[in-house]
């Protein structure tokens, strides 16, 4: 799984971070670092639940790697299926 | 003034009844709900027109669903948020800082004060709150079974964190709630008195840092520079002043109306009690369930925005308490759910003007809770009394007498 961070979008609520602080690293003044990230098998289920309390929606679940999805923000309801 | 007066652009039809300061539930009242009475707004339109929603008695455009606040507050080109909203009650027009400047200015002094509140920093002054959280509760705990929590835990717990942060004495506490409290929800009379006493102090303690200086945030200000200089006295007493108010109201409300919610449902606070695991994501709930502000902005240019015509120059209100409720952003949303996960709320705002204290609000809520939970048994609201809780510019809960005898 990997998670496509639209860096722009970020505002700091480090809400990723605070579920997640091993996969969602933030800079100095707490806004994620830029670059996407791969998530590491056993880190799956704390960097959805990161990806998905981004008020934001600067974080994109992208769980086909082969297949990069192109949407620019996935609904909530992607992930429930 | 034009109280309740449409302008001419806005269609009668997309005027509606609502107001944050005049619809039911919204006045002063014991035992009231508040956010469940604006929840109501759902089963409308996305956007209207409100004649009456600001303090000063002015209309918005109201933004109903969760999706189109995140739209307009992420576009500060479009929704500008240079109100002058505190010097105008002084009729005087500079800006907040970083509150009420727009980018690019706006992320010269959001870096600047990032780091001062960032979750990094957080952890070094937890130690201080929780220590102060338990000396209070201990106290309280000592001294009975029931008390005021506003008046004995909330308010004297945030605003002292608040004052050590920015280097002002505990002893003048009292002091301080009470210009906050006449500016933030007192009449025209109280309000501009208390913004002239406001502003003084922080000038004064502006020079008073710059002669001498010492570890905290008004000397980190004053030392400051952006773009190779230092800091007029404008920007520090914009940074100065919204510090001072921001720090003094919300995150006392918060933690009143999460505990008043667990005063109310005691299965959901024996729960919190025995797995205090679970509170870190409670609070985040209770968040969304009871936020504390209204977002305005205003429009830049003339824009349709969902149909609705919008001018340069109006009013669009973005309250976090009505995007918390949206059917489409949340299941159930008038449901408390202390286990939510699903749960990106609106309750520090979106965009660049993201609550700057959000990271220390919710510590503080979080200790808050765990502290009083695991030193204070089963609460109850205490009988014959009621909890007054307030709609408006920002919703408020006025007392809280919990009972645990």
């Amino acid at each position: 799984m990997r998670i496509i961070v639209h860096k722009a979008k970020c505002q700091g609520h480090a809400r990723c971070s605070a579920q997640a602080p091993d996969v969602f690293k933030l800079d100095d003044e707490g806004y994620i670092l830029p670059g996407d990230i791969e998530v590491a098998q056993g880190e799956q289920l704390l960097a959805s639940r990161g990806a998905r309390s981004c008020p934001e929606r600067a974080l994109e679940l992208d769980r086909t790697p082969a297949v990069r999805a192109v949407s620019d923000v996935i609904e909530p309801r992607v992930w429930r299926a | 003034m034009a109280i309740n007066a449409v302008p001419d652009h806005v269609p009668p039809e997309m005027v509606r009844d609502f107001s944050l300061f005049t619809s039911p539930g919204m006045a002063p009242a014991p035992n009231g709900d508040p956010h469940a009475a604006v929840a109501c707004v759902h089963a409308g339109p996305p956007i209207f027109y409100s004649p009456y929603n600001t303090r000063d008695g002015r209309g918005t455009w109201v933004i109903t669903r969760a999706a189109d606040q995140r739209r307009v507050l992420q576009d500060a080109e479009t929704f500008s948020s240079h109100r002058s909203i505190f010097a105008s009650a002084l009729g005087e027009n500079w800006p907040m800082i970083p509150l009420e400047l727009d980018p690019p200015a706006h992320g010269v002094f959001r870096s600047l004060l990032n780091p001062l509140l960032s979750p990094k920093r957080v952890v070094v002054l937890e130690p201080k709150v929780r220590e102060r959280a338990i000396t209070l509760i201990l106290r309280i705990a000592a001294s009975g079974t029931s008390c005021d929590v506003m008046k004995d835990f909330a308010f004297p717990f945030t605003v002292s964190i608040f004052l050590r942060l920015l280097g002002l004495p505990d002893h003048r506490l009292d002091t301080f709630v009470g210009w906050a409290k006449d500016l933030l929800h007192g009449d025209d009379v109280k309000r501009p008195a208390a913004a002239r006493t406001i502003v003084a102090f922080i000038d004064e303690l502006a020079t008073k840092r710059r002669k001498e200086p010492v570890d905290d945030f008004m000397t980190f200000i004053v030392q400051a520079q952006v773009g190779g200089r230092p800091l007029t006295e404008e920007e520090v007493r914009g940074i100065g002043v919204l510090v001072f108010i921001a720090g003094l109201d919300t995150v006392a409300a918060a933690i009143g109306f999460g505990l008043a919610y667990l005063a109310r449902n005691l299965k959901d606070q024996d729960l919190l009690r025995r797995e205090p695991d679970r509170i870190v994501l409670a609070a985040e709930e209770l968040l969304r369930a009871y936020p504390t502000v209204q977002i305005i902005r205003v429009a830049t240019k003339d824009i349709e925005f969902e149909g609705a015509p919008i001018r340069k120059g109006d009013y669009v209100s973005c309250a976090a308490m009505i995007a918390n409720r949206d059917p489409a952003e949340f299941e159930c949303p008038n449901t408390v759910d202390l286990a939510r996960e699903d749960n990106r709320h609106a309750a520090f705002g979106y965009g660049p003007h993201r609550c700057l204290g959000s990271h220390l609000a919710r510590r503080e809520i979080v200790i808050g809770l765990e502290e009083w939970l695991a030193r204070i048994p089963a609460f109850r609201i205490q009988n014959g009394t009621a909890p007054i809780t307030s709609g408006g510019h920002l919703f408020g809960i006025e007392n809280l007498i919990l009972d645990w005898s």
